[in-house]
Formats: structure tokens, C-alpha cells, sequence
């Protein structure tokens, strides 16, 4: 199975129903998105006048190049199939890509905040959200579109698509080829691909030629440069969990105090 | 970081279980601080209430709150709707935020500073009201109920000005959904066809839809919405008339890039095209129509070509629309509009509408214009009482009616006038309801010189609008998610599907906070004070909807009982009433003075250097009201201004270049905004969003964001059938740090 999501821009009017509902259902601070809509033009396009929207959210993608980047430690971790029943485990850090409906997820207790997921992703569909703050982290944790899997499991529809005015959000599973958004891929919905990418987006576009044709010529994103990104949550990893345990132990003594401030520094100096 | 501070308290007040990391227990019971969950727990969970009723705009879609203890964390469209189901727009969902908006008036204040620049002050109650009762009694009795006047606006303006109208007997009401949005259109439909259109098109069944200035998606109506995607998806043909390449342009088959102010002179001429090449619906107007021979004559000179020069689009545009229209009738949704007070010459066009569906014979056939037929219920309010037309403003020397289309309620400007000059007789108190006149009403100086004036000035409103600013007392008015008021009754949306009716009515999904009340209540203690109690028609607003309720044999409890929403069979709504005429020549309106005949009045044109200033919507605003909503003002912060992008090179002017306006009489804006250069526009006229430029500091979210299109709008036009305003009829420069740009008139 593999969950996705399609989104008509025939169908689309650019209400943003979609956004603040995402906002109300997962509270959302008022600087961040989980989802977004952005309106193009009127442009040019070749010689036609074209104006439509680009409704994004996590591409949940294929290969997320956002979970390959997670710094923290492989965790052992059980899946289950909440149609079937049936268990999966595997090792995983504090994001994944889930075995069962293709969904890209976090687990918020073991993050630790670095951002390098967030870096790593092309669509800028991940954000640290500084207010969520525990043990493991005083930065805060990576947030994403889920595709609602709390609501889905449920048996209820995302929120995105659930309040959608004009029904351009579709919602199920890409892997069913009788399942709407599989017919719309047959009719030739789209995911955004980055340029030189093979991240197989599974949020996916449909619309009139020229409305695609101004959404990809304006939002198609270059690939993250993950040199970067590694080199950011190589040290972040490092600098987390000692601060961790030296402060959760009470062990602070003069020699630990001293410790965890170079780390500190060193860190502050890298950036 | 204002924001986050807020959602830590947000969830904290919200008692939200304690984090699951077991060392994170451990510290919260030594701290004593109690951690937030790191996940969200989603709305599913959180109990239902139902019985909510949008306001966030005025098409009323039916809601359902989700709880958690006493607090709402989200609203959704109520599963049981017929109307709008389980759908609600951007501003639909970002209700919770005017309902615990900060900025949100809370308390009775009394203005100990002077109107314009105030100074609050907490007053209770018992005092706001013994002020508001005294001061409009000692007014009345001074210079008679015509020296009182009434701003209203809104489901909770009705009960009071009823009451100022019906009981106390003032003429003096003005309201903006007539004067200066809708008003027009309603009379010029019923001088046609004897009935308001609202926006009563089958564009879900039609195989041609028409707008005029419509911007469906940067406007919107949930069910509206669902009508006309439904139509494009079922094939219908979309011509959008339009000076901008707006969000409906963008989904048409046909954009007519129209010079503003010339829509009569196109409609003009696809009517004399179809009457010409008979390509009109013959036997529509043998059965149904009136003066189609003085029609005929009225409008033979509309050639094709003179149309297209006046309209500066090409001829074989106009034919092409006209011929698809034929082709198609009497499937044609030609739709009616709804703020139509634009030129000073919408009467006509307006009419001409009306005819044009007519001559194609879309009245109450699949895809033409189709009103539906919704239950009856009760209209419970104050006892209509004669009082003469005596101090009517809209009566001349010989009592005939000045504006003899005018909507309801006198025309804004001969109160203002009568105001200003004290002729014919003095206008010294003011109530002000749910409209903000600031930023409603073209001539924002000569309404504050208005205000100035009176010797009582009093507001109720849910936020602190500009408008609040001149009040002398100010009520805080529970939102519509604090109280009952209304009754909806529709139909389902889309006529192909099985017949249905419904009825709602609104009833609170929280109870209020602070010391907010209900219109009710305020009307009641008001008419109490002024020695109106024998005439108070209920005594509280559950009341007054059960009561109404009870002529479809419903109560508010039975109503709650199912789910808020109580549905009925339906009737076809195809059927065409057995007394339906259509005027094409109105006899009536030649009587009175004005053309009989649809006729195409020239408006002026811009002076050189300017630029005619458009405004319009945008799907997150409802005007001024929603400017302070966080969630709203943060996902559309300002109203970039629209400029050819020929014309902005030649200006030397880029997007997002920070710019202001000055107007033809060297009126200033007082805040600024960016450009939106764009090919979708036309050089002669730029475009903003309405509403923008708050001014008062109290709507701390909203204040000088983008600028307000209202301030521009100095020189007053007046349509002369109905008195109504025309709002697009003032011109502006650009200014750009400090410099006057010119805006080239050709590129």
C-alpha cells in the first residue's frame, strides 16, 4: 500500500479551506505550515494567460531523502498493518517511511530536534516546531503532514480533504489501481519531481496543461545539497544526547560543567 | 515568538495530558511544571455539539464544534448539511480565532477621550445601558425619531433596527449589504421579473456559465462554489467578463478583457445581436414577456462594432459570447452579481442581466436561473407601525420618491447630507451595528464629519473595527459562536440530485466570555430605557427562534435532537410560477424619469496619469471583519496592488516594490503595500483587495497591514435610480518613497 494524495487544480479555487483546517486539527503555530497554497500568476505561458495554485504538503515520498538524513540512533521498532493486523520490525532513527502505507512519519519523543530533515527536503515541507521541547531536545521537533494517519486509521478522511470545498483533494491508496487517485494517475496526475530527483513524490497534481505547466515552471525545487546536511546533524548528534545525560543523571560536576558548555561552544562556533 | 507563547498557554489551559516520556514525569513532579504533549491529539476524539451556523461571512454554512472541555478547538462543516456537508472555507475553519481573538471586545466601554482619537474606559452594564437609553430618548424626543440613524449590518442587526424603524420610527437607516453591495441588483431584477435574484443561478446544471465581475475563488460561498465547480466539471462552457485576469478568468473558456464602466454597452449589443439575427428565445417571450417591441427599438443602434469600440475588445469576442450563449439556451446560468455598486450606472446594467436571461429563456429551466423553493418559518420582530413618510429623506416636495429603486432603507447619502447641513431637519444620534462605515462607505471624511456632529454616537460590534473608534459607548456583542439568532432554510445544492429543504437555526456551540451579550438582550434593555417596554416582542433570543421555529412545527430542542439540521422533501424547482412576467420595457421607470429601456450611460473617464482603482476579494477576508483573524491576516498579511506589467516597467516599478496611493483629489493612503506586476490586467485600471488598512491600534493583528482601498474612494458617486453608491469611480498615482509615479495611460 502506498498511500497519496492528488490534488485537482481543475477543481481547486484556491480557498485554503485545506490549510487552516490542517491548523485547527494538528494546532499548528501560526508561523509554520504543515500544508500551504500559493497562487501563481496570471503569467504568460507560452502565449496564454494562465493563474492557478500550488496546494502542497509532504510528498511522503518513494524515497524521502528527509529519513535517510535522521542523525539518531536505529531504535528497533514494530510496526503494524491496522487493516491486516500483520506486524513488521525494523530498525529505525526518529523518522521513517512506514512499511505498511508508505507514509512519512516522526516519532517527536526521539527527536532531537537538528533539523536535518528539514534541510534535507526539497519542498520545505518539514519545519522545527521550537514549542514542542523535552529531554531529548531544548530546539524542538521536526513536524510534517502526517496524511492524517491518526485520523485515517480511524476510518475518518484527512482534514485537508475532508473540508475541501470543491472535492480537489483526493485521498487512498496509489498501490490499488481501482482507487481514485489511481485513475487520476492514469489520467496523468503528476507528483513534483526536483530537478535531477528520483524521490517518487506521492502528492500528486492534475490539471489543464497550461496550470501545470506554471506549476512545475515555478515550484519545481532543486535536490537539498546533503553535504551540508550531514555535516549539521553529524554535530548535532553528538552535542544531543550528552547534554541529555548529563543533565537527566545529575551528575553535573565541575568537570561535566565544563564539558558541556565546550560542546556548547564548539557547536555555536560551527554555525 | 509572541505566537508560540500563546500556544504553550493554549495548551496548557487546555489540560492536556502530560507528556508520555517517563524521565519527562519525573521532572514535571519535581519542577511542578506540567509538560505539553509532543503530539497533537487531533479533533476526533472531542465531543460534537452541533447547531453552529457560519459567520465568518454571510452565506451561513452549517457547522459542528469539537470540544474539548469547555474549550472549541475546531470547527467543521456539520455531516448533516444539505448546503454545504462537511466542507467549510479558509475562514469558515479559522472561526476559533475571532471567537478567542485577544483583541475582542469584552466589556461595556464608555469613551472619556474625544470620537476619532478615544480613551476607553470600563463601564457595567446597567450604566452603558442607562447612557445609550437616555442619550437616544432625550435625542428623540429633541428632534423627533428622524434624528436618529442606523448603520446596520449582519443576522444580529435585524432585531434593533426593526426596532429603530418599526417602533421608534426612524426612516434613517442605511445598510451596507444594500447601499453599497447588493442593493441594485435586487431592484433592478424586481422592476424586471418582479423578484430578487439573490445569486440564484443552476450553474451545477448549465452548459454556459456567465459572469460579470464575479471572482469566484477569490470570492467565496461554500455552496456557491460547489454549484459552479460542478458545472465546469459536468463540460459548461465559463465566460468571464472582467477588466483582470481574475480566479474565475483563470478557469474560463472566454475572458473579455472589458474597459471598466462599459458592461451595459456589451450587453447592449449581445442583445441586439440575438433580437437581430433572432437567435432569442421567441416563445419564452410571447408566453412571459412585456414591451419586447419598445426593447427591440430602445436598443437597435447596439451594433457589435460600436460596442466593441466603447468596450475596446474585438468585435468577434462579442459575437463569439452571444453565439455560445445561443447555442446553448436556455441552459445559461447568466449570473446577477453580488456587489454591484461599481459605476453609478448599475441599474441599467443590472437590468440588463435580466433581460439578457430572459431573451434566452433561462428563467427557471436546468442551468438557467432557478430560485428553489425552501420551507416557510416565522419572522418574529417588532409590530410594524405607520409612521408616515413625513421625514422620509427619499420623498421629494410632492412625496415621490427621489431614488424611486432604492433598496430598503433611505440612501446612505441623503443621511448623511441631511446630517451635515442639518436640512431638512437634524440627524444627531447614531447606532451603529455590525458595520464598520469607515471602511464600508466611499467618503471616509464626510462620514466622520457625520460623526463628529451627533450628539450620540453608539457601537456594538464583535471586534474593535475603525468604525468604534467615534463611539461614545461601546457593547461587546457575543459572537455566532456564542449565541442563537437566525433561521436558514434552503435547499440541497445541486437541483440533479433528490429534492430536499432544510431548516437550521444558529445556537451556540460555547457559552459567551467576558461580559458579552446578544442583540436581544442590548435591543430589549435599550427600548426598556426609552419607554418602549409594551412593545418588546420577545424576551430572549431563544425565544424569538422558537417561535419562528414553531410555524414549521420545530423547537430549538427538537432541532438539537436532529443533529441541528431538520430536513423535509423538496419540490421541483423547475417549475415555472403561474404569475412570472419579465419586463423587458418597464413603463414604471420611464414614469419615473429614467430610461425604460435597458440604456448604457458612459462613465467618467480617468484624468491623465491615473489609473481607475478596481477593488475586489480575496478568499480569506470578508472585508474589514476578518482582517485580525491570526490564522487569516497571517496566510494573506496585505493586498498587493495589481499593475499592468507593461505599465510597471515603463514605471520603472517591480514586484514587491513598496508602494502608496494618491487619488485624483490628492488624497493620500495612510499605509503602503507591494506590487503584483501581472499581464492580467488591463493598463488602464489597477486592483486591490478590499478591506486592508485597519487603522485603530486596538486590532493589534490588523493594524496598517495593506492599505485601505476605502480612504481612496473620496469622489461619491451615486446611481440615480436607486441611490445606492458606485465605488469604481475614483482614480489614483502610485508613491514610491516619497515621489508621485504617474501611471502612463497607453504602453
Amino acid at each position: 500500500m502506498q498511500y497519496g494524495m492528488i490534488i485537482d487544480l481543475e477543481r481547486c479555487v484556491g480557498c485554503h479551506a485545506c490549510t487552516i483546517a490542517c491548523r485547527a486539527e494538528w494546532e499548528v503555530p501560526v508561523e509554520f505550515y504543515r500544508n500551504w497554497v500559493f497562487r501563481m500568476g496570471p503569467s504568460m505561458v507560452g502565449k496564454e494567460l494562465a493563474s492557478t495554485y500550488y496546494p502542497g504538503l509532504c510528498n511522503h515520498c518513494s524515497e524521502p531523502p528527509c529519513v535517510a538524513e535522521c542523525p539518531v540512533d536505529m531504535e528497533e521498532r514494530t510496526f503494524t498493518n491496522f487493516k491486516t493486523g500483520e506486524t513488521k520490525t525494523m530498525e529505525t532513527a526518529a523518522t521513517w517511511k512506514d512499511p505498511f502505507d508508505g507514509t512519512v512519519q516522526i516519532d517527536k519523543n526521539r527527536c532531537i530536534g537538528c533539523g536535518a530533515c528539514v534541510d534535507a527536503c526539497p519542498y520545505n515541507a518539514r519545519y522545527v516546531n521550537p514549542a514542542l521541547v523535552d529531554d531529548v531536545s531544548d530546539d524542538g521537533k521536526a513536524d510534517k503532514c502526517t496524511y492524517c494517519k491518526p485520523r485515517v486509521e480511524a476510518g475518518s478522511a484527512p482534514a485537508c480533504v475532508q473540508t475541501c470545498i470543491t472535492g480537489a483533494r483526493i485521498f487512498g491508496d496509489l498501490d490499488d489501481p481501482k482507487s481514485a487517485v489511481s485513475l487520476y494517475v492514469k489520467k496523468g496526475a503528476r507528483g513534483i519531481e526536483p530537478n535531477g530527483g528520483e524521490l517518487g513524490p506521492n502528492s500528486r497534481y492534475y490539471g489543464k496543461k497550461k496550470d501545470m505547466d506554471l506549476l512545475f515552471a515555478t515550484h519545481t525545487p532543486e535536490l537539498a545539497n546533503l553535504d551540508q546536511v550531514r555535516r549539521r546533524a553529524m554535530l548535532a548528534s553528538m552535542v544531543k544526547p550528552t547534554m541529555k545525560k548529563i543533565r537527566n543523571l545529575g551528575l553535573l560536576g565541575v568537570v561535566g560543567a565544563l564539558m558541556a558548555k565546550g560542546i556548547v561552544e564548539q557547536k555555536k562556533n560551527e554555525e | 515568538m509572541a505566537f508560540n507563547i500563546t500556544r504553550r498557554k493554549f495548551l496548557q489551559s487546555a489540560s492536556l495530558a502530560a507528556v508520555a516520556l517517563p524521565l519527562s514525569g519525573a521532572i514535571a513532579s519535581e519542577s511542578g511544571i506540567t509538560r505539553s504533549p509532543l503530539e497533537p491529539k487531533g479533533s476526533l476524539k472531542d465531543e460534537t455539539v452541533v447547531g453552529g451556523v457560519c459567520e465568518m461571512c454571510f452565506w451561513r454554512c452549517q457547522l459542528v464544534g469539537k470540544k474539548r472541555g469547555d474549550r472549541l478547538v475546531k470547527l467543521e462543516g456539520n455531516p448533516k448539511s444539505i448546503d454545504n456537508g462537511t466542507t467549510i472555507c479558509g475562514r469558515g475553519n479559522a472561526g476559533i480565532q475571532l471567537l478567542y481573538d485577544p483583541d475582542r471586545l469584552k466589556y461595556p466601554l464608555k469613551n472619556v477621550g474625544e470620537r476619532g482619537n478615544p480613551k476607553w474606559k470600563r463601564i457595567s452594564w446597567k450604566e452603558a445601558l442607562d447612557e445609550c437609553g437616555t442619550k437616544l430618548k432625550a435625542i428623540r424626543d429633541k428632534y423627533g425619531p428622524q434624528g436618529l440613524c442606523m448603520f446596520p449590518h449582519g443576522a444580529t442587526a435585524k432585531y434593533p433596527m426593526h426596532f429603530m424603524e418599526r417602533t421608534i420610527g426612524t426612516h434613517n437607516v442605511s445598510e451596507a449589504s444594500f447601499f453599497q453591495c447588493r442593493g441594485i441588483r435586487d431592484t433592478a431584477y424586481l422592476a424586471t421579473i418582479g423578484k430578487a435574484p439573490n445569486e440564484d443561478v443552476d450553474m451545477a446544471n448549465a452548459k454556459v456559465i456567465f459572469l460579470l465581475g464575479c471572482h469566484f475563488g477569490e470570492n467565496v460561498h461554500v455552496s456557491h462554489i460547489k454549484r459552479y465547480i460542478q458545472g465546469l466539471q459536468n463540460g459548461a462552457k465559463l465566460i468571464v467578463v472582467d477588466p483582470r485576469y481574475s480566479a474565475s478568468a483563470a478557469k474560463s473558456d472566454i475572458w473579455v478583457k472589458i474597459k471598466p464602466g462599459t458592461d451595459t454597452a456589451f450587453l447592449l449589443a449581445i442583445m441586439n445581436y440575438l433580437v437581430v439575427n433572432k437567435k432569442y428565445d421567441a416563445e419564452f417571450i410571447d408566453e412571459y414577456g412585456e414591451g419586447f417591441e419598445e426593447f427591440k427599438q430602445g436598443i437597435k443602434d447596439w451594433s457589435l462594432a460600436k460596442a466593441a469600440k466603447e468596450c475596446e475588445i474585438p468585435v468577434a469576442q462579442i459575437k463569439e459570447v452571444a453565439d455560445m450563449l445561443a447555442a446553448n439556451a436556455p441552459n445559461v446560468s447568466i449570473h446577477p452579481g453580488r456587489h454591484v455598486s461599481w459605476y453609478g450606472n448599475d441599474f441599467q446594467r443590472q437590468r440588463s442581466l435580466a433581460c439578457l436571461t430572459g431573451l434566452l429563456g433561462a428563467y427557471f429551466v436546468k442551468g438557467g436561473w432557478v430560485p428553489g423553493k425552501a420551507p416557510k418559518v416565522g419572522k418574529t420582530s417588532w409590530a410594524k407601525k405607520d409612521h408616515g413618510d413625513e421625514h422620509n429623506l427619499n420623498r421629494n416636495a410632492d412625496e415621490e420618491p427621489l431614488y424611486p429603486y432604492s433598496p430598503p432603507g433611505t440612501p446612505t447619502d441623503l443621511i448623511r447630507d441631511a446630517a451635515l447641513t442639518g436640512k431638512p431637519y437634524p440627524i444627531k444620534g447614531a447606532v451603529i451595528w455590525g458595520q464598520n462605515p469607515i471602511q464600508t462607505i466611499p467618503g471616509q471624511e464626510k462620514m466622520k464629519k457625520v460623526l463628529q456632529q451627533m450628539d450620540f454616537v453608539m457601537c456594538v460590534d464583535v471586534m474593535p473595527t475603525d468604525i468604534t473608534m467615534w463611539a461614545d459607548i461601546l457593547l461587546p456583542e457575543a459572537s455566532y459562536l456564542e449565541r442563537h439568532d437566525l433561521i436558514k432554510t434552503g435547499t440541497q445544492w445541486d437541483f440533479a440530485d433528490k429534492q430536499q429543504q432544510y431548516i437550521t437555526a444558529r445556537m451556540p456551540l460555547v457559552a459567551p466570555m467576558f461580559e458579552r451579550k446578544d442583540h436581544v438582550y442590548i435591543t430589549n434593555e435599550i427600548a426598556r430605557r426609552m419607554g418602549y417596554e409594551k412593545d418588546i416582542p420577545v424576551q430572549t433570543v431563544a425565544e424569538l427562534v422558537d417561535k419562528d421555529l414553531s410555524v414549521a412545527k420545530l423547537s430549538l430542542a427538537q432541532l438539537k435532537k436532529e443533529g441541528g439540521i431538520h430536513l423535509l422533501e423538496g419540490k421541483n424547482p423547475y417549475e415555472m410560477p403561474d404569475d412570472f412576467e419579465i419586463y423587458f420595457y418597464n413603463e414604471d421607470i420611464a414614469d419615473a424619469g429614467f430610461p425604460g429601456v435597458p440604456t448604457y450611460v458612459p462613465v467618467e473617464q480617468s484624468p491623465a496619469g491615473y489609473a481607475r482603482l478596481l477593488y475586489g476579494r480575496v478568499p480569506l477576508h470578508t472585508f474589514n471583519r476578518t482582517q485580525n483573524n491570526v490564522w487569516l491576516h497571517h496566510a494573506m498579511p496585505d493586498n498587493p496592488v495589481w499593475i499592468n506589467d507593461k505599465v510597471a516597467t515603463k514605471m520603472g516599478l517591480k514586484d514587491g516594490d513598496v508602494v502608496g496611493f494618491i487619488n485624483q483629489e490628492g488624497v493620500k493612503s495612510r499605509t503602503t503595500t507591494t506590487v503584483k506586476t501581472t499581464p492580467g490586467i488591463r493598463t488602464d485600471a489597477v486592483f486591490m483587495a478590499h478591506g486592508y488598512g485597519t487603522a485603530n491600534p486596538l486590532m493589534s493583528v490588523a493594524v496598517n497591514a495593506g492599505v485601505d482601498d476605502t480612504s481612496l474612494i473620496t469622489k461619491i458617486t451615486v446611481d440615480p435610480e436607486t441611490g445606492a453608491h458606485g465605488m469604481r469611480t475614483n482614480f489614483v498615482k502610485l508613491t514610491k518613497d516619497g515621489k508621485v509615479i504617474d501611471i502612463p495611460a497607453a504602453v
